[in-house]
């Protein structure tokens, strides 16, 4: 299944792999390789460490503006073209920011006029992914689709249990309407919209044995964490919700359903309504430090120390829960760029995929996309459970890391027959002089330049063993070792990480 | 340095968890380690989790259906008296579950009642954490089988050790020595090298495998990278032959669960050396119209663990595979007004196979002395953990649990 047609490429669209791209001459940041200490654990338990969650030796952020403005475009966005990303270098970081952030004043009618050619029926899970992935991939305002990620990722809703129709769309638009709004407009808009309310149940709370789904997952999920409310806050808060449902699709309130007496909620005792139990959970500091962290760990790094999310959280609290005044803030930190954050996180499937088409300017209907990330582990729209995709070490097992490392088969194939064409025929030494520009090239553009000297060393014996095993190099054999380095770069661990 | 089994049965001290427990240890596990070769020999034992997640309403799987107060609790949940499955004069199975009652007049299934653990929270993924790590706080990197895979990695180089069924690795199956395979399709588990020449793609899959190797470990993840790939490609080509030498004796039905439990079989059959295998079946949240949900759910379960169960036997391996069944949580007694019922607590856990003694165990819990709306537990999990480790697996509870020790359970058939 190897091919254009199952990653959905458009015919001719793999020039951009083709085309040897720019040597950038980034030096490969020094690090300083220390030892990890690992968590205790009962004797003896140290030949081959499999866990992953200890914490590792600092290494810096490479000195380098490449560096610094792809990790951005990755961590904001799924990644540039190498054309873009100067583009954007060019603004600066506080400047490419902005543009990102302030993605309203952008035109992306191109991205509309592309997704009603493709007609997708919007209300079907397949479509609805394909749909999803090709604004990633095309869109003139990759935050945008990067923070409605986070969205559909803590406010989650499945088709599994809202089931087939306009619901899934709708809610992903409604992420988009409200983006980077304020928090607490966001929540409750979601707290009325029909995706959720039949996803935890709202929409048969009913007063005399109030459904207590969603008023437990707005604390643990959205707003608090655990340990920040008790059992009864659960049930009282759950009262609050009742008479909120469903009337042909659509939310509806039904007063003879809703239980108007008094409720006892967070220290706080009154007739509160949904509403006034959102106000109240976002009154408590630990919904502030809750949405920060979220935001943090989803733009910067997982496990960030309380220090480092109390500026976020002090911002959050400021702007009246500004969401984009608070991602403004973590994306110009100097956490953000600091050498705990670059190449921490494990790319998403949904990113992994989206981000390779988008980096290496490729065009996409979708088609193969999705099943390619489902096999990954992330079926968009089919989160497996309420808390949406745990995310980091999670993407990572025998299975998801063998479908990644066939993706880089598939595109690298697909791409391979381009080469082959657009090769000119030349000697093996002529070979040589333009291959060495083409690799550095994608190591800049794929990689940030950044790659170790170890794994340097790796690619020049593979390029050495494969010139060497043929007894005639002409266009195949080039194309065949040009597309096996592409492979390999694709498929290698940091092109895993973010 | 490690220590082999026998060395870890001998000495718990090592392990830093004191000698107090030292004489508790030898009464049971070393006593089957003795016995050896009676029954099934110990690196020829495997145990399965059946994860039912979302938190399985026990009370409409293991049906109080002669107590009175069942009825008035749920009047639009419970399940008429009429229709389920009685095992006795008190309780009964789902009307679902036919497959489960062949099991347990063939004396293969043994029931724990009312299980769970003091002060349990009801956060699906707390509690999972509590269940998965054995932890009462869920905190830890490691499953609660971490330190027995830990310990059987002397005894074998199988990269089967442990075998996860899905797209996700199991928390109770992390360990920090042994990298578990998870396994969706036995079909696409292969490092693809389409179109290359067979040494071109070995030069390429050796290549890759470098890169993984030297990724500088001073960033995260990259060890986690390396030694996932390594399993992988261990494990692909030995996973491909088990499928095609295997031909499975029943049909199995069409479920996902049963398509994973059929690599299952097929590993263990096999013979890859598979010491505990994971497989899980969603959607037990059953906040609201309970009622079908729970009933597909049930029969989803049951005709699969069945097919299992006569499949192993018909391949001479059924002595060799316990069952276990876990669920995060039971659900609320009284039923809420969606026609489902909220999380609640205590729920009875399953143990099945040849090696088991079938009947009922723990204590049912009281549909009157309720907890703010919910079922006091009667036994600890770790009860039931601790029967699994020492009496099945073979080794000594304390590796998980420490100084704290619980009770063992009669669930297992003298071996």
């Amino acid at each position: 299944m190897a091919g254009a047609s199952a990653l959905g490429l458009s015919a001719g669209a793999a020039a951009a792999f083709a085309n040897p791209l720019a040597v950038s001459a980034n030096a490969i940041a020094r690090r300083e390789p220390r030892l990890a200490s690992r968590a205790a654990w009962p004797a003896g338990a140290h030949a081959a460490t499999v866990s992953d969650d200890v914490p590792v030796p600092l290494h810096a952020f490479p000195d380098s503006a490449t560096a610094r403005i792809s990790h951005l475009l990755r961590r904001a966005g799924f990644g540039e073209t190498a054309a873009v990303r100067d583009r954007f270098a060019r603004l600066g970081v506080e400047g490419a920011v902005d543009h990102l952030l302030d993605y309203e004043r952008i035109d992306d009618s191109a991205l509309d006029k592309r997704l009603a050619s493709l007609a997708f029926d919007t209300a079907k899970p397949r479509d609805l992914m394909r749909w999803w992935l090709v604004r990633m991939v095309h869109t003139q305002r990759p935050f945008l689709e990067k923070i409605v990620l986070f969205w559909h990722g803590l406010l989650t809703s499945g088709f599994q249990k809202v089931g087939q129709g306009p619901q899934m769309f709708n809610q992903n638009e409604l992420f988009r309407d409200h983006a980077v709004d304020r928090y607490g407009v966001l929540l409750k808009a979601v707290s009325r919209d029909p995706a959720m309310l039949s996803w935890l149940d709202s929409r048969s709370n009913r007063k005399s044995a109030p459904n207590e789904n969603f008023a437990r997952e707005l604390m643990e999920l959205f707003t608090m964490g655990p340990g920040n409310y008790t059992e009864r806050d659960v049930r009282e808060s759950a009262r609050a919700f009742t008479g909120w449902g469903l009337r042909e699709k659509s939310f509806f309130f039904r007063a003879g359903q809703h239980d108007y007496g008094v409720k006892q909620f967070l220290g706080r005792s009154g007739r509160f309504d949904g509403d006034g139990i959102i106000d109240i959970v976002l009154e408590q500091p630990a919904a502030s430090w809750y949405i920060a962290r979220r935001l943090f760990e989803f733009f910067a790094y997982d496990g960030p120390s309380d220090e480092t999310i109390a500026p976020f959280a002090t911002t959050l609290r400021e702007s009246g829960f500004s969401i984009k005044a608070t991602v403004r803030r973590i994306l110009t930190s100097d956490e953000f760029f600091s050498g705990r954050a670059y190449r921490a996180k494990i790319k998403g499937p949904a990113e992994l995929v989206a981000g390779a088409f988008r980096t290496l300017g490729l065009e996409t209907d979708g088609r193969g996309l999705d099943g390619l990330i489902g096999a990954m582990g992330q079926t968009l729209f089919l989160p497996p459970d309420v808390a949406g995709w745990p995310g980091g070490s999670s993407w990572i097992n025998s299975t998801t890391l063998l479908h990644r490392v066939n993706f880089a088969h598939h595109l690298s194939s697909a791409v391979r027959r381009q080469l082959q064409q657009q090769l000119p025929r030349a000697r093996v030494e002529a070979y040589r002089a333009d291959r060495q520009a083409r690799i550095e090239g994608m190591i800049a553009l794929l990689l940030d330049g950044e790659l170790a000297p170890d794994q340097r060393r790796v690619l020049d014996e593979f390029i050495q063993q494969a010139e060497g095993g043929t007894k005639r190099h002409g266009v195949r054999q080039e194309a065949d070792l040009l597309s096996n380095v592409d492979y390999l770069i694709l498929a290698s661990p940091d092109y895993q990480l973010a | 340095m490690r220590l082999s089994r026998r060395q870890f049965l001998k000495s718990s001290a090592v392990l830093g968890l004191g000698a107090a427990m030292a004489p508790t240890i030898f009464d049971g596990a070393a006593t089957a380690v003795a016995s050896e070769p009676g029954g099934a020999g110990l690196d020829r034992r495997t145990l399965i989790l059946v994860q039912m997640a979302g938190g399985n309403d026990g009370l409409n799987t293991v049906v109080p259906y002669s107590d009175g107060r069942y009825y008035d609790l749920r009047p639009n949940v419970a399940l008429s008296g009429s229709d389920v499955i009685p095992l006795d004069g008190h309780v009964a199975f789902h009307p679902s579950m036919g497959p489960f009652k062949e099991l347990w007049d063939e004396g293969a299934l043994a029931v724990v009642e009312g299980v769970g653990y003091a002060n349990p929270p009801f956060s699906h993924f707390q509690a999972m954490d509590i269940w998965r790590t054995a932890d009462p706080e869920g905190k830890g990197p490691y499953g609660w089988l971490g330190p027995y895979l830990d310990a059987a990695r002397d005894d074998t180089q199988s990269p089967f050790l442990g075998l996860a069924v899905g797209r996700r690795l199991p928390l109770e199956l992390m360990s920090p020595t042994v990298a578990v395979p998870v396994v969706e399709s036995v079909s696409s588990y292969r490092v693809l090298t389409t179109r290359l020449a067979p040494e071109a793609a070995a030069l390429r899959t050796h290549a890759l495998a470098s890169l993984y190797r030297q990724a500088p470990r001073t960033m995260p993840h990259t060890g986690l990278l390396d030694s996932t790939l390594a399993a992988a490609r261990a494990s692909s080509d030995d996973l491909r032959e088990a499928e095609e030498a295997y031909t499975p004796a029943v049909e199995y039905p069409s479920s996902r669960l049963a398509d994973g439990l059929k690599i299952l079989a097929e590993a263990i059959d096999g013979g890859l050396g598979v010491r505990v295998g994971h497989v899980s079946l969603g959607g037990f949240d059953t906040h609201a119209g309970q009622q079908r949900a729970h009933e597909r759910l049930l029969e989803t379960l049951s005709q699969a663990l069945r097919a299992f169960f006569l499949d192993l036997k018909a391949h001479g391996r059924d002595r060799d595979v316990l069952v276990m069944t876990w669920t995060e949580f039971g659900r609320r007694a009284r039923a809420n007004a969606s026609g489902g019922t909220d999380h609640g607590s205590a729920t009875p856990m399953f143990l099945l196979g040849t090696p088991v003694r079938g009947g009922l165990y723990g204590q049912r819990p009281s549909l009157s002395n309720l907890d703010d709306g919910n079922l006091r537990f009667t036994t600890d999990f770790r009860s039931v953990y601790t029967t699994v480790l020492e009496d099945w697996l073979g080794i000594p509870a304390d590796a998980v649990f420490g100084r704290q020790r619980f009770e063992r359970l009669p669930f297992l058939a003298a071996l």
